[in-house]
């Protein structure tokens, strides 16, 4: 997707990054074009190695030996992210890029509290505290109980300053999201924030997220391998495999009318109860070793649709309005 | 941690007190040597005054017995007289100690010193030139037999470079009145810098020499649970939130990193009793190990007695604070 | 820990010889390592052929030569390449039969301890109850004493001697494979193979003996080997104090003490025997430090 205008907030064309391990360079993310708009909440769907994590973690600059980006260029809010300095670079994670992780309980540091980790994110980014040492100190503290009570923790203020083990898995999610959040981003980017939850936690977690997405405007990325959670919150959704984007388009089209056999066996492994009695059809096979791929589809070896004709390097096709698709036997259709 | 649960620690203690105090016992009663020969040497005794003798010492009595008295006595502080000394072994060991605890000191201080920012670079900074030298240094740190360095640095320094004396805790010209008799704090607070720099010059190669392989130990502790900590989420959280660089080492990193480093150094620094017996002898630093070796070879019994016993307290009591000190810094490990 | 989760116990004992094997080949591509295990070869077959390899006899006094210096300085002699000590032996071959010492006495505490420390922590881990709560109960105790304290003060008791020595560092020695075992031992007990073995009716002894003691052996080796250059240390402080062998016999620490008064003039008397320590110990440690990355089961992943 090359559309760029005000109405886009991150642009990413091209995107390649590799790891040099010693059994060779590891492409985990290859040719990938991601486009957000402003206030949108676009869903990225893929199985784990897919590159869906190391993409956004790449945008965001946290990409660390012995990976690296070899290509491609990343335009947030017009300014291209590749071309600042480390500096400038640290202002706007935490500030106008913010970002979640799977699992809570590993990501707050064990050592301190709650509401220091909250504290830091504010002082870090600076957001209008007062210059006074007690004025600033309140004002911190105001403020993260105010991002606790916004993201319903009870009773935030004696809740400072307990310890991320002293939470529930939900609650500790729920933390993480209020840090991210504090310095009211413009973009976040949730990664797996349901995965580690049980479903009646998802819900709330979900929820929470839409509620201040409305709220502030604030875009949304939604990485998940969860179908179910992007069907019911994300606007647009990217399919990835294998390091490549094979899919992507409005939610609704996608998930009614999937193009690409990857989607398509997505779509069809889930068990659904109005299918009661039919066989599920898992998509056999395994996701290829990432090292030295052949230039044919990446999904040949487990696609039911394959034919001679697909052993070439495939580009994303036009699959219809705002949606394409990485399959040759792809054609375009009106959405319905 | 609550303080029930301090005192239930303490408690159990206890038994390994008493098993450590029935061993030193044990060492002593099966000495082969007659302690009332040994102390009557040379002199003619009646018979009659031997056996006042040995009923004096409390020697008459059955074993076990002994051992209650033994144990009563050196809750007490009281070991007996030294027979080199001729005075209360408890004084004796008192005039040394401070030597050695001084020693132990800057010996410890100097393996956190060196160990801690070492082991954090090497870590940073993982596989370049820095880390293999440290990694080799480690190495080497705990190769080194003790006695063998301490001599080598003495003949460099001391014996044809020049610039360091060759043995004792101090020189003539700079003695003082003691204070807390720990000379480097002495010197200071009766204002006299020279002497400082004297018991300076006098403690550093004995220093560098006992706390070497702690070092060694140190460094590579903190490297492997410096490395251990950088790869976990929430450093990388931490990144993601566009904390500084600078911050996230020390606040997030180097906490919890320095969690083991503290235990294994609680650990290691009762390891620093066992080699002040040899840096004290190559260096001939007046303290309490080489009290003890000196002592072995003249069969002062009681006193090697109540120093092994000391030492053995001494350990227990470091592990103790090991063990104390880990729950108090990891907040998760709950008591 | 290379516990295998398998079903049957010759299963089990199949799969560790695979995993031992590939650590084997693993540990022999370590350069590093492999060389100084060569090292430590080398100083092996130096102590055992001794009388062959070294120049002069290691007690002959030769009073014309006292701290003759070593062959490359002014009044040093290529026969006498180390030169000599203060009562005119040859310091080359004082060492090379110290190295009998320190290897035999190494060796040996270090297979006494880690044969006491298996079966103690074979019992201790297995049979738990009383018999486990007595043996840590006394390995704590023990653990109470810094080691050259110990060591100190039994050989203050013992006086000196070899067999003195030997015993004086196996007591406090022996824990530490006791604490590896009965943690090894406690954690294979749950697994199936035991069950089974138990079901079958075997008894405790072949239990602990036949079915856990195999798979546990790699870590325990693997210890033993760093333990060996610690010992090594310690005997030759003893030494160096004067607890460890008597003169004349040619010992390492010994002859570090023995220069000890002529730093001044002689320096060539405390360094050598000092070196000798210095590589055989790195060497050591350089090996077992390589054994333990071989046999670690996460190098592999």
């Amino acid at each position: 997707m090359n559309i760029q205008n005000d109405d886009t907030l991150l642009q990413v064309d091209g995107l390649r990054t590799v790891f040099d391990t010693r059994a060779g360079t590891v492409c985990a993310v290859d040719g990938v074009d991601v486009a957000v708009r402003r206030g949108e909440c676009l869903g990225v769907v893929g199985e784990s190695g897919s590159g869906k994590s190391v993409t956004f973690g790449s945008v965001m600059g946290l990409v660390r030996r012995p990976g690296r980006i070899d290509a491609g260029r990343i335009l947030f809010d017009g300014r291209d992210l590749r071309a600042l300095t480390p500096r400038q670079m640290r202002a706007i994670r935490g500030r106008d890029i913010a970002m979640t992780m799977q699992d809570a309980l590993t990501a707050l540091n064990p050592a301190l509290t709650v509401g220091e980790q909250l504290a830091e994110v504010l002082e870090a980014h600076d957001e209008d505290l007062p210059t006074g040492r007690t004025a600033r100190r309140r004002a911190i503290r105001d403020r993260s109980v105010e991002m606790l009570g916004l993201v319903g923790i009870p009773s935030p203020g004696t809740r400072l300053g307990q310890y991320p083990h002293e939470f529930s898995g939900g609650m500790r999610q729920r933390i993480m999201i209020a840090i991210a959040l504090a310095s009211k981003p413009k973009l976040l980017i949730a990664d797996e924030p349901t995965t580690a939850l049980d479903v009646t936690i998802q819900a709330q977690v979900l929820e929470l997220i839409s509620d201040i997405r409305a709220e502030l405007g604030m875009s949304v990325v939604l990485i998940t391998h969860d179908l179910g959670v992007v069907a019911e919150h994300c606007d647009r959704v990217m399919v990835m495999y294998a390091g490549q984007v094979v899919e992507q388009g409005p939610t609704a089209d996608v998930i009614c009318q999937p193009k690409h056999p990857y989607t398509k066996g997505l779509l069809g492994s889930i068990p659904r109860l109005s299918l009661r009695g039919e066989r599920i059809h898992p998509i056999e096979g395994q996701v290829p070793e990432l090292i030295d791929l052949p230039a044919q589809c990446r999904f040949y070896s487990r696609c039911r649709e394959r034919g001679a004709d697909c052993l070439k390097l495939i580009d994303m096709q036009d699959a219809g309005p705002a949606r394409q698709a990485r399959c040759i036997r792809v054609t375009p259709e009106a959405a319905q | 941690m609550s303080l029930a649960r301090f005192i239930e620690r303490l408690l159990q203690l206890v038994p390994v007190l008493l098993g450590v105090s029935v061993i030193v016992f044990a060492m002593i009663t099966l000495t082969p040597g007659d302690p009332v020969e040994i102390m009557i040497g040379d002199q003619v005794v009646t018979p009659e005054q031997e056996a006042a003798m040995r009923h004096d010492l409390g020697l008459d009595k059955p074993v076990h017995e002994r051992f209650f008295v033994f144990l009563g006595n050196a809750v007490q502080g009281d070991f007996g007289d030294s027979f080199y000394h001729r005075r209360p072994v408890i004084d004796v060991i008192a005039e040394r100690l401070p030597a050695t605890i001084e020693l132990s000191l800057a010996a410890l201080l100097i393996a956190l010193v060196t160990a801690i920012p070492l082991g954090v670079l090497a870590a940073i900074k993982k596989n370049s030139i820095l880390d293999r030298l440290a990694t080799v240094g480690s190495l080497l740190g705990v190769s080194l037999p003790g006695f063998w360095f301490g001599i080598l640095l003495l003949m460099l320094f001391a014996v044809h470079m020049q610039i360091l004396p060759v043995s004792g805790r101090i020189g003539y010209s700079s003695e003082i009145e003691p204070i807390t008799h720990f000379l480097l704090i002495d010197t200071l607070l009766r204002g006299r810098p020279d002497a400082f720099l004297d018991a300076l010059s006098h403690i550093i190669l004995p220093a560098i020499t006992l706390g070497l392989p702690m070092t060694a130990i140190l460094m590579r502790v903190t490297r492997t649970s410096m490395l251990e900590v950088m790869r976990q989420d929430y450093v990388t959280f931490a990144e993601a939130k566009g904390l500084a660089r600078h911050r996230i080492l020390f606040r997030h990193a180097l906490k919890n990193a320095l969690i083991p480093t503290v235990s294994v150094a609680a650990i290691e620094t009762g390891s620093l009793l066992g080699g002040n017996m040899i840096v004290e002898t190559v260096f001939g630093w007046p303290g309490l190990g080489r009290l003890v070796v000196e002592s072995i070879f003249v069969r002062n019994y009681p006193l090697v007695q109540a120093a092994v016993l000391f030492y053995a307290v001494t350990y227990v009591l470091l592990n103790f604070v090991a063990d104390i000190l880990y729950t108090v810094l990891n907040p998760r490990v709950k008591l | 820990m290379a516990a295998v989760d398998t079903d049957t116990p010759r299963e089990a004992a199949a799969a560790q010889e695979s995993i031992f094997r590939r650590n084997l080949q693993s540990f022999a591509g370590n350069r590093l390592a492999l060389g100084s295990a060569i090292v430590v070869f080398l100083f092996i077959l130096m102590a055992i052929f001794a009388p062959l390899v070294a120049p002069h006899d290691p007690a002959e006094t030769d009073l014309f030569r006292r701290l003759q210096p070593p062959a490359w300085m002014p009044g040093g002699e290529w026969s006498y390449l180390l030169g000599c000590d203060a009562l005119g032996r040859d310091i080359l071959s004082r060492i090379i039969y110290g190295a009998r010492i320190s290897i035999f006495i190494g060796t040996a505490v270090v297979m006494v301890a880690t044969t006491i420390g298996i079966i103690a922590g074979l019992a201790a881990g297995y049979m738990r109850g009383w018999v486990d709560t007595v043996i840590s109960r006394v390995v704590d105790i023990l653990l109470g004493f810094p080691y050259l304290i110990f060591a100190i003060g039994l050989m203050a008791m013992m006086g000196p001697g070899l067999i003195n020595i030997i015993l004086a560092l196996v007591y406090k020695e022996w824990v530490i494979p006791c604490r590896v075992v009965r943690g090894e031992t406690l954690a294979t007990r749950e697994l199936e193979y035991v069950e089974a073995a138990r079901a079958l009716g075997a008894s405790g002894r072949h239990i602990m003996l036949r079915e856990i003691l195999p798979n546990i052996l790699s870590p325990v080796i693997v210890v033993s080997t760093i333990r060996m250059a610690h010992v090594i240390i310690l005997e030759a402080s003893l030494s160096f104090l004067g607890l460890g062998v008597q003169p004349p016999t040619a010992s390492w620490g010994a002859m570090v003490a023995d220069g000890r008064a002529f730093i001044l003039q002689a320096w060539w008397v405390s360094t050598f025997p000092g070196i000798a320590i210095l590589l055989l110990v790195l060497a050591i440690n350089v090996a077992s430090q390589g054994l333990r990355d071989a046999f670690d089961p996460r190098f592999h992943e």
